[in-house]
């Protein structure tokens, strides 16, 4: 008769790679960020400023609409990187209270519930976790920004007259790399506010106020100091003048892109800090 | 062939002015080991550096030869469950399971299979499918171990995981624990709670304040403690002529009738020459039903070491 020793056996078959690994934690966070009902709506919601400038563009390159109309009219209606430039504002707006609302709920509940050991006790660093909650975010930001910018961008290259996209093919390009840098930006905001706030509510409100009062205090220090400098601290107002830089369109007054540049690194490099601050495996209590 | 055992060399570590453990040299071999100690005796710190969740500030560990800083290895080889509700209470239990498997690189054919024999062994099958936030504390905690236990880790380390457990439950767990254990791999509990460990260790690891007070089965070091006299209740037809006996010829300090019939304390420095005169006396034709050691527990054992600390 066989005597069969039964003892611990380590599993070591294939393994599925790094890369899939994240894609888990990317899933599992875009499944929580579009859980949310707002989030749905604020979606439908940003598709409204899409639309008209779809209805634009289709005006604007049918010129028997607008035939009997004068030509201060017709000089509004260009596709150029006025319009590109407007179409971004207002959609980076949107970004941000997307980002409001589905951001906070992506690492705030970890952290609340000390679920963190849990994800750093499997085989993924904090780089991967965060890479993953900035991963989904930018998904779901993606579709309220440089996503419709290329759909436009696309829609004004088919209907518009050839040579266009010759001429302005810096359009599309610009308008989809500003994007990729507010995305990051954006992204990066929400993370730290999410790590840095257990409680949802108070977190989306710190990634709202981490815009709309940084961009007051930059009006202040300008209207105080009578300086343009202040402009630096607003990150949309950074983000613009790079967005110009990148589009081809005149830099606002008192900015320049190095100092754009400069000024998103800093931001940036400072998000991440509290980031890595805040997104620890074991939490001390001192 | 990595080295069986869980080794802390000279292991510091300090959050800021925090101490967390200090100096702590300790080896652990494959078997049920429970960490013990009060709250603030650095039981969490221990686990999470053998886990490496976080890193000491000075010596040096290997779990199995592994270096907790090899992360990517590490982790493969070990279970961890904190002592927080951390399952996430919009899942349900089997995706907390599956999704925890499916982060160690499982497949999802492999992971659902996997996930699944977990739960079973915590006997949470049929709450499976149900959302955390629907499940019990003991559910909460059962469902903790089985996402601890299901990539079948060589070395288990639970943070007082038997907290919130109904007797019932709690039972079932400890056999989980030694079943486990004896498939010859490192179990490590901890609790603060002293007189559960007793019933499930084979070695206890005492701390307090950081530090390493004594380690190995409680009756070793229970006779490590010299200063304090062994105690044992005896039980016996004639306790009268059995305390007169014992003064007369064992090495006793003191000997005391209980308040249960028949049953007398004794305090004796001498275990050996003790039994010896037991055995002995029963020989001789005196009717002696049992022996009990009365302070072989942690709950003495700690209280003997720092002074009732615990």
């Amino acid at each position: 008769m066989a005597i069969y020793k039964r003892g611990y056996q380590r599993y070591d078959g294939p393994r599925a790679s790094r890369a899939a690994r994240l894609a888990v934690l990317v899933r599992d966070a875009w499944r929580r960020a579009t859980a949310q009902r707002l989030v749905t709506v604020l979606l439908a919601a940003s598709c409204l400023w899409p639309l008209l400038c779809a209805f634009f563009i289709y005006i604007a390159n049918h010129a028997e609409l607008w035939a009997g109309m004068d030509r201060s009219f017709a000089s509004i209606l260009s596709i150029d990187h006025q319009f590109m430039l407007t179409f971004m504002k207002v959609q980076a707006v949107f970004s941000v209270i997307l980002a409001a609302l589905a951001g906070p709920g992506l690492v705030s509940p970890d952290l609340a519930n000390q679920g963190l050991p849990l994800y750093f006790s499997r085989p993924i660093s904090r780089f991967d976790y965060v890479f993953a909650r900035l991963a989904s975010l930018a998904g779901l930001l993606s579709l309220v920004t440089w996503i419709p910018g290329l759909v436009l961008f696309l829609m004004q290259v088919s209907m518009a007259q050839p040579g266009w996209l010759a001429a302005n093919w810096r359009l599309g390009l610009g308008l989809a790399a500003g994007f990729w840098l507010w995305i990051a930006m954006v992204g990066l905001v929400a993370v730290a506010c999410s790590a840095y706030v257990r409680w949802r509510l108070i977190a989306g409100a710190l990634v709202l106020g981490y815009f709309f009062v940084l961009s007051g205090i930059g009006a202040v220090i300008n209207g105080i100091f009578r300086v343009e400098w202040g402009d630096l601290i607003n990150p949309l107002r950074a983000s613009y003048g790079v967005w110009c830089a990148l589009l081809g369109a005149p830099m606002p007054s008192g900015l320049t892109l190095p100092m754009s540049l400069a000024a998103l690194a800093l931001m940036g490099a400072l998000l991440a800090l509290v980031v890595e601050r805040r997104l620890r495996p074991v939490e001390v209590v001192s | 062939m990595s080295a069986p055992e869980i080794v802390f060399e000279n292991v510091s570590k300090f959050y800021g002015d925090v101490l967390g453990v200090n100096r702590v040299d300790l080896r652990i071999p494959p078997g049920l080991t429970s960490i013990v100690g009060p709250n603030g005796a650095g039981k969490s710190t221990l686990m999470n550096l053998m886990c490496g969740l976080i890193y000491p500030d000075r010596g040096e560990i290997r779990v199995l030869g592994i270096p907790p800083r090899d992360t990517e290895r590490l982790m493969r080889i070990t279970g961890y469950a904190t002592q927080f509700d951390a399952a996430p209470r919009w899942a349900t239990g089997f995706d907390f399971v599956v999704s925890s498997l499916l982060l160690f690189g499982y497949s999802a054919t492999l992971a659902e299979r996997l996930a699944w024999a977990a739960l079973e062994r915590v006997g949470m099958t049929e709450a499976a499918h149900r959302k955390v936030s629907a499940y019990s504390k003991g559910m909460r905690q059962r469902v903790r171990l089985a996402q601890a236990i299901a990539h079948d880790p060589q070395v288990l380390v639970l943070d007082e995981p038997l907290n919130g457990l109904d007797p019932v439950v709690r039972a079932e767990t400890i056999a989980l624990f030694r079943q486990l254990a004896a498939e010859g791999r490192h179990v490590i509990v901890s609790s603060h709670v002293l007189h559960e460990v007793d019933s499930i260790s084979d070695r206890v690891v005492l701390l307090a304040n950081g530090s390493v007070i004594a380690e190995g089965d409680i009756r070793g070091v229970r006779e490590e403690i010299r200063e304090h006299p062994s105690q044992y209740v005896v039980r016996c037809a004639d306790p009268p002529r059995l305390a007169a006996l014992l003064f007369e010829r064992a090495p006793v300090t003191e000997v005391r009738a209980l308040e249960e019939d028949g049953a007398l304390l004794v305090l004796t420095r001498d275990r050996r020459a003790f039994s010896r005169v037991l055995t002995a006396l029963a020989a001789g034709g005196l009717a002696i039903e049992s022996v009990v050691p009365a302070d072989e527990n942690v709950n003495a054992v700690y209280e003997y070491l720092i002074g009732g600390g615990a």
